[in-house]
């Protein structure tokens, strides 16, 4: 028993630690995003002369934070949901429920990655205009997103299943990256 | 079979009007064994989703443009070539000709069908500063919109002007407020967008004509028996023959109603020098794509 | 037999407590599968979603509002609010309401409104004996502020589940008088209730202290400058302006008021990047969604539906906004944009309604939809920086529920009030 804990946290960690390289990356795409933009006003007005590469350049960016920080979120719970329904349960069902959800949240990772990468290979033969790069660059994210999201939801899974097999009362806690999971270790 | 087909362009355009015309008539050709319903407006996604879509078989029929369709089938580059057609019936004795058919059997090979030459008409460079382009120094000093294709920008840039791609979105207000002094199009998107509300100078130089087609996804029309695809052919033809008329009298109505507005436009005596000036353009488009070096002779061979 | 696929599954998928984007995916998945469509281009559609350049300004706005709460530029727009309407009767109601509408002309997000002004106001106005669920109520309602007042992330949004053709910036002066009459009415109903509970007024604390005030709060009051008159001007595109208005609040936080700390620059970026991954993941889902509802024609048939029940525009109209505000009421605000954007828009618009108002109609409405339960995120985050129990605040809170469908039925029947600026500004 004691050993599966540390175990369990020791996977916590590097779940946390992925999730702190995801929001990294996001955060840096935000403000090399901010900056192109700025570095294209400038480009207007003072050099005279209008960098071609922008609007292609941001769309990446705006791919990465979007799949990088939604994949961090599911980690975080911090998606919206309607949990109406999970509130008026009881604690048992409520865990139920958030299995169920995260069977599911776990197969469209698993699939969201498999078939980025098809679309990578897809489309890796052509080249986005003005950057001269593979077209297909632009699912990697996606397929990290996906392996990201299939990791999260299947570790959420694993401490459901094993709450649901210990703890006859079942309550999972709302937040994993809180002091309850530290008071644990 | 029940056909998706894809269009960009609304439902009332030229484009749209044929492509409706095809279903039907490839419908009544073939006994109902081929139809299907238009998508128009884009509701499906862009063309480079499209192109995509028809390729793994989620679409069946599509009107494409023939210019963005270059990056999956990179013969078609040559069309969108500055300059490379001396007008519209230029392009038609081209396309309808071998250089048609050797494109077809390119977009054959990557999944895609085409099955007739709709126009698209000829983009031309319009202005707010006033000034009547009718030479290449008239260009000098100004920023003009192009699509998002290094093409472009260095043809602007071989003419002496300054090619910014912008989002075709953002275009209007930029025109309006003078972040960019002009942009180019073809008549009718000319009078659609309302850029000549903002931009009172529209000078023919017709440096790009490109086509579009009535395309079909090769596994489905090789499901179809020899008669029906025929039959689908044929359709597509008649539709072409209705899409050419539509889109001239498109032309002129948008032409009409544009000037009518009181913008200023003159056609350019003699566009020789234009066409010099993209020797390097030509040039660096053949060392990254050696295929088109015969396709521009082969165009250039037709009178 | 699709659609029922389609829908079922989502509703299925939102009931167990999936979260809304993800459900929206799904959903949309499984009726690829079950109409044979190749599920590649499912993850096509998800990710084409979000490669549209006019979304680029959705971070961008989300950014500029988190620096301006963390650089401290929300705390003077507080000060500025208190020393010019604080002496009013409830004053500080007032003050709430007001301060919204200068935190809302900046930022583009009702609950960014709601976390920083409520975490300033709220315990202030506990401590001078207003009463909590006042607090709340007021806090929460005048939030709606944030999406009316230019920029707003959610109009674009719109503008992008329109398909584009709509001008944002058009869109933009549309929402400005909706949102100042939204604020008057809400101004006017905190009054009224705190006469009715007799709360304490502010002492008038003098010009000199409004002139310092103003000034101090000017420099940051800027950043609206930058963005919609850059936009409007045409100086900057829309999207440029609203980096530009991130790096000059960058800049004004940094030099001019010197309250950014790295540490609260780095909140600031986590907390832009989490708010638009969320914002973001939906359009990217509700993008393949979108697919399956245009395959199954679900907005011609919805328009025969409310055809066949009235052919009276009046009723269409208020049949509309019944259906928005009870989706509104259980659903969150982007999610219902890019949902209910392309099957409403043609009805409106079938009606010879513009497509800005109805826009303008559609914000109002969804940002009603926030403040209520069962699911409204800025009730929920205005009760848990309030400690009311949400029952609690709802108890007391029609009044303001009230004054905001005064104004949408403004909105909705009188089209000058969402047309006259962009009608004005397009000559
Ligand atoms: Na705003
Ligand atoms: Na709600």
């Amino acid at each position: 028993m004691e050993k599966q804990f540390t175990l369990r946290s020791l996977l916590e960690r590097c779940l946390d630690f992925l999730a702190a390289i995801g929001t990294l990356v996001s955060a840096l795409s935000l403000v090399v995003l901010v900056s192109t933009f700025g570095w294209l006003v400038y480009g207007r007005y003072i050099l005279n002369d209008s960098p071609t590469w922008v609007e292609q350049l941001a769309l990446l960016m705006m791919i990465t934070i979007t799949f990088m920080s939604s994949a961090t979120g599911i980690r975080e719970r911090t998606h919206l949901a309607v949990d109406i329904i999970p509130m008026l349960c009881g604690p048992r069902v409520k865990t139920v429920l958030r299995l169920i959800c995260d069977l599911i949240l776990c197969g469209f990772g698993v699939l969201m990655a498999l078939k980025a990468n098809e679309l990578l290979q897809f489309t890796w033969s052509r080249e986005i205009p003005l950057l001269s790069i593979p077209e297909g660059v632009r699912y990697i994210p996606v397929i990290i997103s996906g392996v990201l999201v299939a990791l999260f939801s299947a570790t959420s899974v694993l401490s459901a299943v094993i709450l649901l097999l210990t703890d006859s009362d079942a309550v999972l806690h709302e937040k994993r990256s809180e002091p309850t999971n530290k008071a644990e270790e | 079979a029940d056909w998706k087909g894809w269009n960009i362009h609304g439902k009332d355009y030229p484009v749209g009007i044929a492509m409706e015309k095809f279903i039907e008539l490839a419908s009544a050709k073939t006994d109902g064994r081929v139809g299907g319903k238009v998508f128009h407006g884009g509701v499906l996604g862009s063309q480079g989703d499209a192109i995509s879509q028809m390729q793994l078989g989620g679409i069946e029929f599509a009107g494409f443009n023939l210019g963005p369709l270059g990056n999956a089938v990179p013969e078609l580059d040559v069309l969108s070539l500055p300059f490379i057609f001396k007008d519209m019936e230029h392009m038609h004795r081209v396309m309808d000709g071998e250089t048609g058919d050797v494109l077809s059997a390119a977009m054959r090979k990557s999944g895609i069908m085409a099955l007739s030459w709709y126009d698209s008409g000829a983009r031309s460079f319009y202005n707010n500063k006033g000034v009547v382009i009718n030479e290449p120094a008239d260009l000098k000093g100004l920023k003009f919109r192009v699509m998002g294709n290094p093409l472009y920008v260095d043809m602007v840039e071989a003419l002496g002007g300054n090619g910014i791609p912008m989002a075709y979105s953002e275009v209007y207000s930029s025109l309006k407020t003078g972040v960019i002094d002009g942009a180019e199009n073809n008549w009718p998107s000319f009078e659609s967008s309302a850029h000549y509300e903002v931009a009172g100078n529209y000078s023919l130089s017709q440096h790009l004509i490109l086509p579009e087609c009535i395309c079909v996804s090769v596994s489905a029309f090789d499901a179809l028996s020899d008669e029906d695809q025929k039959s689908v052919k044929e359709a597509a033809v008649a539709s072409a023959v209705l899409q050419r008329s539509e889109w001239a009298k498109r032309v002129e109505v948008s032409k009409a109603a544009v000037l009518k507005s009181g913008v200023k436009f003159n056609e350019i005596a003699d566009k020789s020098a234009f066409q010099a000036l993209m020797a390097p353009v030509y040039e660096g488009a053949v060392k990254k794509n050696p295929i088109l070096k015969e396709l521009i002779a082969g165009i250039k061979a037709v009178d | 037999m699709g659609l029922f696929i389609l829908l079922g599954c989502f509703a299925l998928l939102l009931v167990i407590g999936m979260p809304v984007a993800y459900a929206l995916g799904i959903a949309a998945l499984s009726s690829f599968v079950y109409e044979g469509v190749p599920l590649l281009i499912g993850f096509q559609r998800i990710v084409s979603g979000v490669s549209i350049f006019s979304l680029l300004a959705i971070p961008f706005f989300i950014f500029a509002g988190e620096l301006m709460l963390h650089g401290g530029i929300a705390a003077r727009l507080v000060s500025l609010a208190s020393s010019a309407v604080g002496w009013a009767k409830g004053g500080l109601g007032q003050v709430n309401v007001f301060s919204s509408m200068l935190f809302g002309g900046i930022s583009g997000s009702a609950v960014a409104d709601v976390s920083a002004l409520g975490s300033l106001l709220i315990p202030v106005m506990k401590e001078k004996g207003y009463s909590a669920d006042y607090a709340v109520n007021v806090t929460v309602t005048s939030s709606v502020a944030g999406i009316m007042i230019p920029p707003s992330h959610n109009m674009i949004l719109f503008v992008v589940a329109a398909g584009g053709g709509i001008s944002v910036s058009s869109l933009f002066m549309a929402g400005l008088i909706p949102g100042v009459l939204m604020c008057l009415c809400l101004g006017f109903v905190a009054r009224w209730v705190a006469i009715r509970n007799n709360y304490p007024t502010e002492k008038f604390p003098g010009w000199s202290v409004v002139l310092y005030a103003a000034i101090t709060a000017f420099p940051g009051l800027f950043t609206a400058v930058i963005i919609v008159g850059g936009a409007l001007s045409g100086v900057f595109t829309v999207t440029e302006s609203g980096a530009i208005g991130c790096i000059y609040a960058i800049v004004v936080c940094l030099l001019v008021y010197r309250s950014l700390s790295w540490q609260g620059f780095v909140t600031a970026v986590k907390n832009a990047v989490r708010t638009t991954g969320m914002v973001m993941i939906l359009v990217a889902c509700a993008s393949a969604f979108g697919y399956m509802l245009v395959l199954y024609d679900v907005p011609t048939e919805l328009t025969k539906f409310l055809y066949a029940i009235s052919d009276n525009p009046i009723i269409i109209l208020l049949m509309m906004n019944l259906m928005l505000l009870v989706l509104g009421m259980i659903m969150d605000m982007s999610a219902l944009i890019l949902i209910c954007t392309p099957i409403f828009l043609p009805v409106a618009a079938g009606l010879g309604m513009d497509p800005i108002q109805f826009g303008v109609m559609l914000m109002m409405n969804l940002g009603l939809g926030l403040c209520t339960p069962p699911v409204g995120s800025c009730l929920f985050v205005g009760c848990a920086i309030g400690g009311v129990p949400i029952q609690n605040a709802v108890r007391t809170i029609w009044p303001f529920y009230l004054a905001i469908l005064v104004t949408l039925m403004l909105i909705t029947f009188v089209p000058s009030v969402s047309m006259f600026l962009p009608n004005l500004l397009n000559g």
